[in-house]
């Protein structure tokens, strides 16, 4: 018998993420993981598959009959037909629900105007708004743009602690697809970052967030050096 | 390509396509099921719904990304489910999974999803391998996947070191591979 044997790092991180037993801040940088390692990917997805099966002894409940018109109602216009395009290209338009406390985050910053005076002639709906997902579908980021302010709030979803080492910088993508750095968004905070004259033009309903993964400083090109790992269209609510 | 015993697995990409039918008969054959993992794991019908809704827009918006060669459609969504089922439990606050500290509960293992094929041979697969475990573990395991309770809450239910409670766990999963591999 080969008692002596051992998952390896990775595969026991893919196996415990699988079976969620990893605590918020390792549960996160998993996710960040999964968005940016395809083998890690791999790995935790040949774990769902192993583990899933303990889901078919679960008793089936019917779910009350009016829950399926909540959801047909839900259902935004498909947004599938740019597939094959770029991840950012792809981001999804918001449809789900947000987390309830990340959108009350993003309100909260949203309604923390300076103390001067709104022009009344600027309607408040020209906040631009995005929520800022992995490839699969992991809410990290919340973010709501304002015009009228020239910034971008944006409150980080992962919790405290996670990916040490790591520093998160935040990318406009405008309708030309060249990303523009804004700054960086500290794990687990909100903030508001301000976007200088050329960039605030180009942040419109045609441009999105994204959030790459860099080595502290930041990334030392024009765009993303590490692996982008959250995208978010700009949309008005 | 689509396995050809998975018969949810035509649905998938007319949903990709938009079309609310084929999501209608996705939901209409497991929404019980997914609603039973998501009651499972909350123990709050409220919720569950909230989750269950949930569910079904991120099918509807990322039908395209199910990969048929990869995992059947009811892992698939289960997982889903599940995911988004733990995410809400978590948002609850970090031990509120944790109050449960007597007598942990053991799945019967007994019924398949709907009689499909795959299913009750991939869930008589993983239950044979689970009962090779010790109890203990067993239990473990079973408890961390259906109920949502991370390494801290174990160890704080079993009121055991939070090391000993990973290496029960580790050991089995690597036991449990061997296993299926087998």
């Amino acid at each position: 018998m080969s008692e002596d044997r051992e998952l390896s790092d990775i595969e026991a991180l893919a196996a415990e993420h699988a079976l969620g037993v990893l605590s918020a801040p390792d549960r996160a940088t998993a996710e960040l993981r999964l968005a940016r390692e395809p083998a890690f990917s791999a790995l935790v997805e040949e774990w769902r598959v192993r583990l899933a099966p303990m889901l078919w002894s679960v008793a089936e409940i019917s779910p009350p009959d009016a829950l399926w018109q909540r959801i047909e109602r839900g259902l935004p216009a498909n947004d599938n037909a740019g597939k094959g395009v770029q991840f950012w290209r792809r981001a999804t338009i918001g449809s789900l629900g947000l987390a309830a406390a990340s959108l009350a985050a993003v309100a909260m910053l949203a309604v923390q105007r300076p103390t001067i005076i709104v022009s009344p002639e600027r309607a408040p709906t020209s906040i631009l708004n995005a929520r800022l997902d992995t490839e699969k579908g992991q809410h990290l980021f919340v973010a709501a743009y304002d015009p009228d302010r020239r910034a971008v709030m944006i409150s980080s979803l992962l919790p405290a602690g996670t990916d040490p080492g790591h520093v998160h910088e935040l990318w406009l993508i405008p309708a030309d697809g060249k990303p523009r750095a804004l700054g960086f968004v500290p794990v687990g905070a909100s903030v508001a970052i301000p976007v200088s004259e050329p960039m605030a033009d180009m942040a419109d309903e045609k441009a999105a967030l994204a959030i790459s993964v860099e080595a502290p400083g930041g990334s030392q090109k024009d765009g993303p050096t590490g692996p982008v790992v959250a995208v978010g269209k700009l949309l008005k609510i | 390509m689509t396995a050809p015993n998975d018969p949810l697995a035509d649905l998938l990409p007319r949903i990709a396509g938009g079309d609310r039918g084929a999501l209608r008969l996705l939901y209409q054959a497991t929404s019980a099921k997914l609603f039973g993992v998501c009651l499972r794991i909350l123990s709050n019908r409220d919720e569950s719904e909230d989750v269950l809704q949930e569910v079904y827009l991120t099918i509807w918006r990322r039908a395209d990304r199910f990969e048929a060669g990869r995992a059947s459609v009811m892992t698939w969504i289960s997982t889903i489910a599940r995911n988004r089922a733990i995410d809400r439990l978590r948002a609850r606050g970090p031990l509120a999974y944790a109050e449960q500290v007597d007598d942990m509960e053991i799945a019967d293992g007994a019924t398949g999803a709907d009689g499909l094929l795959e299913a009750v041979q991939s869930g008589e697969a993983l239950g044979k391998c689970l009962s090779e475990l010790d109890d203990r573990t067993e239990k473990v395991i079973r408890t961390a996947f259906l109920e949502g309770v991370t390494y801290e809450a174990l160890a704080h239910r079993m009121a055991t070191p939070l090391g000993t409670v990973k290496s029960w766990v580790r050991r089995g999963l690597l036991k449990l591979k061997g296993c299926l591999e087998r």
